[in-house]
């Protein structure tokens, strides 16, 4: 690799320092000429623009220089040490950014009616997008073992810990957020049991489907078809479809089951979910070689012990892979069932599509996507940890 | 096999989704659709009449269409480039960030961007273009990067420079893989159109949205089929448009 590279060593020592002049100019063009905050008489009102500097003050500053020591460690630095402190110099340009954006939003509110609101700009999002993404890269450049998941807890744990204190109370968000505490928390919840309901039903599904030997080419065109079927469609589908078994069979209401609901909602859900859990486990039953299963079978294995010995832990990577897949998949849709009456963050999303406002669909939003992202990294984590395990 | 049969059997999942998108293309008209719903026990009133479906399946092709040109184009595109020697280093750093784009649904984009954007057609198709572009991306990289080095090595050996390899070999050897990642990203089109209804946008998602909201049963059973019929019969024409690429599978 390195000889590869050294007819064109001029060029890669100049480029990463390219990238970073120009990353770190985007931030400083963010900072001072896009709107950090926007100041409106109320809730839904439209409001007026204070860009970066006017509403960090001198934050703004420290900020900057701590993103600029930060890009320039991990552009020119060869070192692991080099790009592990920018990992540090960069969460902590993300508080103070976060704190400065808190003190800005209560500074404007002085003088203004209870009403008034400062929510967060565009600025703000590109702002963290920025050092979100100079993060990401610092830590795959500082190499160090869980190093990413350690930087990400302890910026959730302080932005907690700030959030406690108080700092984003001016915040919109945060106002919007203790208004409706309750029903956020409850519709998190929600929206986990209406995901992980439709997990396990799937898998069963695939569970049940995989055995038979014939019948596979049907299983893959029927679920391979759901997969065409639109999300929006195939509620309709299951809420119509429920609507007539509640009618054919009267007596399931008084289970609680209704056209309306979480039931219609988990249904449709598990039949996407179903493909890729039944794919991947016919992949990782089918993971090891036929020299790995005679050899089990010369050992006297039976087929039981063969199938909890040797297939499903060769198979386990690709059967991790593909729930981790599912889930995600599970945690989007689950958004929609909220159109169906089912709850979940949906509804917090489509209560601010309804009213215009902003703020209420973020908050339903930003737990919908920090979810899936955590679905996604921890399962990740689990799918790599699976694979060294089984095969180093 | 011969070549009959095995030219039959390419045809017919083509084949199958069309017939199924005609029997649910069916099944929205608004006699065949009043009769499901008193079938079903609930009463068919104000079925939307077969103009009105034509006109949102119209906008509705429209909106998907326009998102699965700029999707195809920019995702072909990149991925393309992000395969070139000099994009190398970047390939972890695009593979996060396709992962995380991935995470946030479309219902969430198109909320995200209502305030931005205002109502109707824009959002969705914001939400179209971010949600299908990163899909389109890994699996045109990964089609390309699946074509054996050998090949691309007896290329150079013969002369081609870059482009060529590119344009000659690279390219029709990746195409049939490009074609599959091409039939996601119309699904996800047609879905993602049909989820534009929730901001506005006027498509067939749009009497499914309207007919639970309002319990009209017989508007959200057509939207319903007629959503899931334009699926099928996209999906059919791009498999049956295409099948002479993907027949070049060595």
């Amino acid at each position: 690799m390195a000889s590869l590279r050294q007819g064109r060593a001029h060029l890669s020592d100049i480029r990463p320092l390219l990238a970073a002049t120009a990353w770190l100019g985007a931030l400083v063009l963010v900072l001072t000429h896009l709107p950090l905050l926007s100041v409106a008489e109320n809730r839904l009102a439209l409001g007026h623009p204070v860009t970066g500097l006017a509403a960090l003050g001198t934050t703004g500053l420290v900020v900057l220089s701590l993103a600029a020591g930060a890009i320039g460690l991990t552009a020119a630095s060869r070192r692991r040490a080099g790009a592990a402190a920018a990992v540090l110099l960069l969460i902590l340009a993300t508080l103070l950014l976060g704190q400065g954006l808190g003190r800005g939003a209560a500074l404007s509110l002085v003088g203004l009616p209870p009403a008034a609101r400062a929510s967060l700009g565009s600025g703000c999002w590109l702002a963290l997008a920025l050092l979100g993404g100079a993060l990401g890269l610092a830590v795959r450049r500082a190499r160090i073992p869980g190093l990413g998941l350690a930087a990400g807890v302890l910026l959730s744990l302080a932005v907690a810990a700030m959030g406690h204190a108080g700092a984003f109370d001016a915040l919109s968000l945060a106002v919007e957020y203790a208004a409706r505490r309750g029903t956020v928390n409850a519709a998190i919840g929600e929206h986990l049991a209406l995901a992980g309901a439709a997990l396990v039903l799937a898998g069963l599904l695939a569970v049940g489907l995989s055995p038979a030997s014939r019948g596979q080419g049907l299983v893959a065109l029927v679920l391979g078809g759901l997969q065409v079927v639109p999300a929006v469609a195939l509620l309709g589908a299951m809420v119509a479809a429920t609507a007539a078994l509640l009618r054919a069979v009267p007596a399931l209401r008084d289970l609680g089951l209704s056209a309306l609901g979480p039931v219609p909602a988990v249904v449709a859900i598990a039949a996407y979910l179903a493909l890729p859990l039944w794919r991947g486990l016919a992949l990782a039953l089918r993971a090891p070689d036929a020299d790995t299963l005679l050899a089990a079978e010369a050992l006297g294995l039976s087929r039981r012990q063969i199938l909890a010995r040797i297939r499903l832990p060769i198979g386990a990577p690709i059967l991790v892979g593909a729930v981790r897949v599912a889930a995600v998949q599970g945690l989007g849709l689950a958004t929609l069932g909220a159109l169906v009456g089912a709850g979940g963050l949906g509804r917090i999303v489509f209560d601010g599509m309804a009213q215009f406002a902003p703020d209420l669909m973020l908050l339903g939003a930003i737990p919908v996507v920090a979810l899936s992202l955590l679905a996604e990294r921890g399962l990740g984590r689990l799918e790599a940890a699976a694979r060294r395990r089984w095969h180093a | 096999m011969g070549t009959r049969d095995r030219k039959r059997l390419r045809m017919s999942p083509a084949l199958g989704f069309a017939l199924t998108g005609l029997a649910l293309a069916a099944a929205s008209h608004p006699a065949i659709a009043a009769w499901i719903t008193e079938a079903l026990g609930e009463p068919a009133r104000r079925p939307l009449a077969v103009g009105r479906l034509l006109e949102l399946a119209r906008a509705h092709l429209v909106l998907a269409g326009t998102g699965l040109a700029l999707v195809a184009v920019l995702g072909i595109g990149l991925g393309i480039l992000v395969t070139r020697r000099f994009a190398e280093p970047w390939r972890p750093a695009i593979d996060g960030l396709a992962a995380a784009a991935q995470a946030v649904p479309p219902v969430v984009v198109v909320a995200l961007a209502l305030p931005v954007l205002g109502f109707g057609g824009p959002p969705t198709l914001l939400a179209l273009v971010a949600y299908g572009i990163m899909p389109v991306l890994r699996g045109t990289a990964g089609a390309i990067a699946g074509v054996p080095p050998d090949i691309r090595e007896a290329g150079r050996a013969i002369g081609l420079n870059r482009l060529q390899i590119l344009w000659r070999i690279e390219l029709p050897l990746a195409a049939p893989d490009i074609v599959e990642t091409l039939r996601t990203a119309l699904v996800l089109a047609i879905a993602t159109a049909a989820v534009g209804a929730l901001a506005g946008a006027s498509t067939l998602g749009t009497p499914i949205v309207a007919g639970l909201q309002n319990q009209n049963t017989v508007a959200m059973l057509q939207g319903t089929a007629a959503t899931a019929a334009l699926a099928f019969l996209a999906d059919a024409a791009l498999l049956a448009g295409v099948g002479r690429w993907r027949s070049t599978r060595p």
